[in-house]
């Protein structure tokens, strides 16, 4: 029970990991909670589906191409639902503007894909039982992606660039940096990434055009567990939680395992509001 | 305009003329059948599958002359499965189109919404919703059932489990939707009632990656069949799933979806789907000389070419042949398709012989498929939209 366990848990919060981390990656340079994160997820797999089982591509070439349609839709999130609310971001019309599209996007899918699950491919056929790729495979996805994220933050320009109008975009803007297209490059790799969660997820969570909604709230807890924009806190937030959600489900049932979740997430921010490993704001002045 | 005495009397004699000009109107006018179908998005699969039966139907009466010279018109609306949609297309087939019957809506979410208002206008309503109280004579005269009620099924799935199987031990699982739920509820009851143990009973997410726990449970408490109420087919393959992981041989018994062909791309491997038995209906069902009751195998012959029955249920097509020629069959009765004619023959039907099923109804019962009619299916046996009855009946079929 404790391998079934860890195996699912494991693989299930590398998911919601990698979901936070597409949160981040949005929030990063916009100051927007984009309420896509979850889609793109479900698009990962979905497109995945499309391009190899449907289509026959080959893995490799179904991988690129899930990834690019999916940075594709985080740049047209960018464009329709963030970047005309941004002069008025404290009024927080991007909570209805992202929901809005994240439901076009749940509700095209479901019209013109299925609204049934549709299977997923096996990639390499490698382990069975608790080790079958299912399990591990998100795992190595949310690995490989921590691991970009910090080559491309501490050893790239691009990179810098973007902690640059993460940390303070108007004295970014005032140095010359390009803020606008930095954004659009984060909500492309944002969508990267989420689609990236699907794909490694897909033989777990098949395709399915209902998993947008699953990841958006369980993807949402590693964030605030792990503290805003906190990368490495998303993962293990993500991770912890898919444990615990798991040893919930076989303690408890199903049911009550969603209400375990909620009550463990919402004691933790009462005792660390900025998440655990989160600091709260502060400014030089 | 000033309306002298005069006037008025020519008027009404002119309006009276008119009057006495409708009964010849009546004997040429086609029989107008509304249909709210969900043709298109979530949940349309039946509504296809219904709509093939209902043009074949139409296009058989008319190509035969029609009802007494009167052609049957179809008037079709694509309600898309949502309520607001069949609202609005009800209204418009009652106060514009003038329908004089309506068949559908084929989903209870819709039904709920529209049955009341077909009853304030009186129109005739045939419909293959489940939810039990969508048939009442009191609130809806109007409004008949052609399908079983989820209490049918509900009887049909604990008489396999009890008399035919012999279990009883059994585990509940229903999906976490009002209808997975509420499922849920009812079958425990009856199998309560029936002295049968319910060992075991949950609602999960279909969205839920990993349902070993579930299934471990179900197992530590010693159920001997898990009965299944959910319209998830992800989550129904994944319990196939599970169940061949934990290397454990009870039978799946419940929805008709456990039967669904999108089942089959969804387990690891086609063994999965053996001792899978889901509702199913017996004039839909195979024998073991592969062939169906006598008029359903001529039916199946008569589609061949015409109908495809490859990518959905015998039962819907059926369904929808019956429909429409209940209604048909009510005008050339009753030589009228007013409202009384067409509710008036509905209620007098004892063993009508459709394709479907033997319906009967009469003033004070509205449910009108045979219980007994409601058989297990294999689920994973589908050929040309009909299934192989499960292991236990007697007969063959």
């Amino acid at each position: 029970m404790l391998a079934s366990i860890l195996a699912s848990g494991l693989a299930v919060g590398a998911i919601y990991a990698l979901i936070g981390i597409t949160y981040n990656t949005m929030f990063a340079t916009s100051r927007v909670m984009s309420f896509t994160a979850g889609q793109l997820g479900m698009l990962g797999g979905v497109f995945g589906s499309l391009f190899m089982l449907r289509l026959g591509w080959p893995p490799v070439i179904g991988l690129l191409a899930s990834l690019g349609a999916c940075a594709l839709i985080g740049v047209v999130t960018e464009i329709v639902a963030v970047r005309p609310v941004l002069k008025s971001l404290e009024q927080h019309l991007y909570v209805l503007s992202t929901l809005a599209l994240a439901l076009m996007i749940q509700q095209v899918t479901a019209i013109e894909w299925s609204t049934e699950p549709q299977p997923f491919p096996k990639l390499f056929g490698i382990g069975s039982g608790v080790f079958d790729e299912k399990f591990w495979l998100p795992l190595v996805a949310c690995g490989l992606t921590i691991a970009g994220l910090e080559l491309l933050y501490r050893k790239t320009l691009v990179g810098r660039a973007f902690l640059a109008v993460a940390e303070d975009n108007f004295a970014a803007r005032a140095l010359g940096l390009p803020e606008r297209n930095l954004r659009i490059a984060s909500y492309a790799l944002a969508g990267a990434i989420g689609g990236l969660a699907g794909f490694a997820g897909g033989q777990l969570l098949l395709a399915f055009f209902a998993n947008g909604p699953l990841l958006n709230f369980y993807g949402f807890v590693p964030v605030a567990l792990g503290g805003l924009g906190n990368n490495r806190g998303a993962v293990i937030g993500g991770l912890a939680l898919g444990v615990f959600q798991q040893a919930a489900n076989f303690l408890v049932g199903g049911i009550f395992s969603s209400v375990a979740v909620f009550v463990l997430f919402i004691v933790v921010l009462l005792a660390a509001p900025q998440g655990l490993f989160g600091a709260p704001a502060a400014r030089r002045v | 305009m000033i309306i002298s005495r005069r006037r008025f009397t020519k008027a009404a004699m002119g309006a009276s003329m008119v009057g006495l000009a409708r009964p010849a109107i009546a004997q040429t006018e086609p029989i107008k059948i509304g249909w709210l179908a969900a043709l298109t998005g979530p949940s349309s699969a039946p509504g296809v599958g219904f709509n093939r039966g209902v043009i074949f139907a139409t296009e058989s009466i008319n190509g035969a002359g029609g009802v007494k010279g009167r052609k049957v018109e179809l008037i079709t609306r694509d309600t898309q499965g949502d309520p607001t949609k069949a609202v609005n297309a009800t209204q418009e087939m009652i106060s514009q189109a003038r329908v004089h019957a309506i068949w559908g809506p084929t989903n209870s979410g819709e039904s709920l919404a529209v049955t009341p208002i077909m009853a304030r206008a009186k129109m005739p309503n045939i419909h293959p919703c489940v939810v039990d109280s969508l048939i009442d004579v009191q609130k809806f005269p109007n409004a008949f059932r052609i399908a079983p009620s989820n209490t049918q099924w509900d009887d049909a799935v604990r008489n396999y489990c009890l008399a035919i199987l012999k279990l009883k031990k059994v585990a509940v699982i229903g999906d976490t939707t009002g209808y997975g739920v509420s499922a849920v509820k009812a079958s425990v009851a009856g199998f309560k009632n029936d002295g049968a143990e319910v060992v075991y009973q949950a609602n999960i997410d279909a969205t839920q990656p990993d349902l070993t726990p579930d299934l471990l449970r179900a197992r530590n408490a010693g159920a001997e069949a898990i009965v299944i109420w959910s319209v998830s087919t992800g989550m129904e393959a994944r319990m196939m799933n599970t169940r061949a992981a934990m290397g454990w041989d009870v039978p799946f018994v419940g929805h008709p979806s456990l039967s669904s062909g999108e089942i089959g791309s969804l387990i690891d491997k086609p063994a999965n789907w053996d001792k899978v038995y889901a509702v199913g209906y017996r004039s839909c069902s195979y024998g073991a000389d592969g062939k169906l009751q006598g008029r359903n195998q001529e039916l199946v012959e008569r589609l061949a070419g015409k109908v495809n029955l490859s990518d959905t249920l015998l039962w819907w097509v059926a369904c929808g042949i019956d429909a429409v020629e209940l209604v048909a069959k009510a005008v050339e009765t009753r030589g009228s398709s007013s409202s009384e004619a067409i509710t008036g023959y509905w209620n007098s039907l004892s063993k009508y012989n459709g394709y479907f099923g033997d319906y009967s109804y009469s003033p004070t019962q509205h449910n009108g498929y045979p219980t007994a009619d409601v058989v297990m299916s294999a689920a994973s046996s589908a050929k040309n939209g009909a299934f192989a009855l499960a292991p236990g009946y007697s007969g063959g079929r």
